[in-house]
């Protein structure tokens, strides 16, 4: 299998997905901030804001399916922390609205990663005057993320089809085994990586 | 411990912001100063390395299954300034490309995660290590710093989202320090078996001399033993002694001021017990010497909230002054020396 | 005529000790394409990555290669880089920048020149690839052969004057094989390929080089070379087999 699943839609073809990234950057913190900053008393203005995402996402013709599984994977762990309001007197309506206002911001922030390749947001960062060094180490993180979990699966299955017996301590023995491997290899590239990039002219 | 957005309100995003700029400003600028230009590549393959190690899921009980947080691991193998720029990228990433955790509540995760989590949880790694020598000296470190590291960073976190006023303190510091003292048991114990495996293979990464294990010899990859003994370490894991002021005191400050404003509530063992059996008025009438902030309230400041930051801070400040000093005279000298082997450089890429 | 590579007495020893080369002597004129063959282990990449002043990491023992009559040493590493392009074995490891156009531009831009100038190295190192239209592909896109053909243009926008590739035909499927090897035989530069593919050595070299433990143990025209099956076999290599009913002359 190939990890490429992670970003496949970011780079298809629609007005929304021609737009420049920092346009796009700057609508959706904007809107996040905006949705952060609703009082409960003021829920309504939830629904105005959830307006513009909604009508966003028709436009770019990201699959439904696709944001509405992301937000599926996600919406667990908001619930979880949101579900300590629940342990409160009166939390029942506080965990709803958090519960929708968390929604909006996670779906705004899927939208911005459905539609905007993680490349574009790159050079936005480099003109925002973000330090080079972190420009760098995110570009290689986005570059070999895909390579390393790729590498990761790998080495599990041949871990897998050397397994004969299925122990819960073994199985973390093995797994921390695999991170500690995947670590070593990881600066083994690195290395590489770096005599690519002087092959290259790199000083 | 991805805090979402909407649990964190305008002004404590602003405040954490503010706090993971400054830490992760320091850290950039000192690996801009002293990172050898071969590591650079490193940064970015550690961050993909920690992203792809958060995916490999451990089975705990009943379906359920836990994953490496992963910045111990990266503190101990790469030092702590590079584990700050390291953890960050990995949580900007998540929060742009996967939307896991939230964008303005990215100030408060890289708070909580890259600086409270792992670099608190390095300095217990490396006193630890300082502590006890050799691998076991290690991988007990490891299993501790790895419970400390999440346990802290869940204190941090419960303290924002009470903060925000999200959640209330009394529900919200129980629950997370409860549910965290139990996945840090999983982080610690991931921490130290990772490390082992490194150990088997390049103890030197570690800081070991490799007697501990019968170690194969490197197989002549022309790229593997172009790093001799130990350069590893040496290029990547001395820490300059400023940014880990730095970072101390970043540290201090957001525990004072998240954390502290709650921790008076509480009363302490001891108080308690005196207040049950009704000693509370008796031992302030006793008291000799007045302590200069008793109970965490400073005299001559109203609100009881800013009272307590503020004693806070002051507390934290000298505690970390203490420790410090503590940790000159422990650490020794010769482990602080090193002359960057190359000149730095500016990266285009 | 001065030759496109010299290498004169090369010895290298890792760090751990290994020895991995022994005094290694050839030379290649220009335009001149030649193969590189011999087990795992003899020194193949460790003598390449020497080529670019990759190895060794101390600058003392430079003086053993010549690029077009320019001795490596540590001031005009820039230049010899800039002349002598390097294929790596892994096409990830080459890959390293979030865009293919990002990676193609990565040469030109080391070597200052301005945006205009970088695209237009870009187009014309893409279109000789044959990747024209995948400029904004993310590297994990990309098929095996799309990689390995990415590098290849990132490498020919330094406008190289030598080609130096290291198991080009690696891990491709057939077609992407057929693919590279055309466009390796179209690329008009000096060449030296080191690979265990036979037949690519056969279709694309005149000369071939044997190496083995670090030494050089036979160079000589390539179908005679490739015929004495006792050679081969003592080598850890053997025949290929388009060469089976053919004799040396």
């Amino acid at each position: 299998m190939r990890a490429d699943f992670l970003d496949r839609h970011s780079r298809l073809d629609s007005p929304i997905h021609r737009l420049p990234a920092g346009v796009k950057l700057i609508a959706a913190v904007t809107l996040a901030t905006a949705a952060v900053a609703i009082p409960r008393s003021q829920a309504l203005w939830l629904a105005v804001l959830s307006a513009p995402p909604l009508i966003v996402a028709a436009v770019s013709r990201v699959p439904w399916k696709f944001l509405a599984g992301r937000m599926l994977l996600l919406e667990p762990l908001v619930i979880a922390m949101a579900a300590l309001l629940l342990l409160q007197p009166d939390g029942g309506r506080a965990f709803l609205f958090l519960l929708a206002r968390t929604s909006l911001c996670l779906f705004t922030m899927i939208l911005l990663a459905g539609t905007t390749p993680f490349d574009d947001l790159l050079q936005v960062l480099r003109k925002l005057r973000v330090p080079a060094l972190l420009v760098t180490t995110l570009a290689l993180m986005y570059r070999y993320l895909f390579v390393l979990i790729d590498e990761s699966q790998r080495m599990k299955r041949a871990r897998m089809s050397r397994t004969f017996v299925n122990r819960r301590t073994r199985s973390w023995r093995v797994s921390a085994t695999i991170i500690g491997l995947l670590f070593l290899r990881a600066s083994e590239r690195a290395e590489r990586i770096y005599d690519a990039m002087c092959a290259r002219g790199w000083r | 411990m991805h805090i979402p957005d909407g649990f964190l309100d305008a002004k404590t995003a602003a405040a954490t912001g503010a706090l993971a700029i400054a830490g992760l400003g320091a850290a950039l600028r000192q690996a801009r100063l002293r990172l050898p230009a071969r590591r650079v590549p490193l940064l970015g393959l550690s961050a993909a390395f920690v992203f792809a190690a958060q995916m490999i899921n451990f089975p705990v009980v009943g379906g359920t299954s836990g994953h490496l947080i992963g910045g111990v691991l990266t503190a101990a193998l790469l030092g702590p300034g590079a584990a700050v720029i390291v953890i960050s990228a990995v949580l900007i990433v998540q929060a742009f490309l996967f939307a896991d955790g939230g964008i303005t509540a990215l100030g408060g995760n890289v708070f909580n995660m890259a600086l409270i989590g792992a670099v608190g949880g390095w300095a217990v790694y490396h006193l630890l290590s300082l502590a006890i020598k050799g691998l076991p000296g290690r991988l007990l470190a490891a299993l501790l710093a790895g419970w400390t590291g999440t346990v802290l960073a869940s204190i941090a976190c419960a303290g924002e989202l009470a903060t925000s006023g999200t959640i209330d303190a009394a529900s919200v510091f129980p629950t997370m320090i409860g549910v965290h003292m139990v996945i840090g048991i999983g982080e610690g114990l991931i921490t130290a078996l990772a490390l082992a495996a490194i150990a088997r293979v390049r103890p030197e990464l570690l800081g070991l001399s490799g007697h501990e294990f019968p170690v194969a010899p490197v197989p002549s990859q022309p790229s593997a033993p172009t790093c001799p003994p130990n350069a590893f370490r040496r290029a990547v894991a001395r820490e300059p002694v400023g940014s880990l002021v730095v970072f101390g005191l970043l540290i201090s400050l957001g525990l004072a001021w998240f954390v502290a404003p709650f921790a008076c509530p509480w009363p302490d063992g001891l108080e308690k017990v005196a207040e049950t059996l009704g000693f509370g008025q008796k031992e302030a009438e006793h008291r000799a010497v007045p302590a200069p902030a008793p109970d965490y309230k400073m005299p001559g400041i109203r609100s009881e909230g800013v009272a307590a930051s503020v004693a806070g801070t002051a507390g934290t400040i000298l505690v970390f002054g203490l420790a410090w000093g503590l940790a000159g005279v422990l650490v020794h000298k010769s482990t602080r020396r090193r002359p960057p082997s190359d000149p730095p450089r500016e990266n285009p890429l | 005529m001065t030759a496109a590579l010299e290498v004169r007495d090369l010895r290298f020893r890792y760090a751990d000790g290994a020895e991995a080369l022994r005094g290694v002597s050839f030379s290649v004129a220009g335009g001149e394409s030649v193969g590189l063959i011999g087990p795992n282990g003899a020194g193949k990449s460790t003598l390449l990555l020497h080529l670019n002043g990759i190895l060794p990491e101390s600058h003392d023992g430079l003086g053993a290669v010549r690029v077009e009559g320019v001795p490596l040493a540590p001031d005009n590493l820039p230049d010899v880089r800039r002349r002598v392009g390097l294929l790596f074995q892994d096409a990830n490891d080459q890959l390293f920048c979030p865009t293919v156009f990002e990676d193609v531009a990565f040469g030109p831009r080391q070597l200052g020149l301005d945006d205009a100038e970088v695209s237009l190295r870009v187009a014309e190192a893409l279109a000789q690839a044959g990747l024209t239209g995948l400029e904004r592909r993310a590297p994990h896109h990309l098929s095996g052969g799309e990689k390995r053909r990415a590098c290849l243009a990132g490498v020919l926008a330094c406008r190289p004057s030598v080609l130096v590739l290291d198991e080009p035909t690696a891990s491709l499927d057939p077609r992407g094989r057929r693919e590279l090897k055309e466009l390796l035989r179209r690329i008009p530069l000096t060449k030296l390929i080191a690979t265990h593919d036979l037949e690519l050595v056969v279709e694309l070299c005149s000369r071939v080089i044997v190496l083995d433990a670090g030494r050089i143990v036979a160079e000589g025209a390539t179908r005679e070379l490739l015929c004495d099956e006792e050679l081969m076999l003592r080598h850890g290599l053997e025949r290929p087999h388009i060469l089976r009913h053919a004799h040396p002359h």
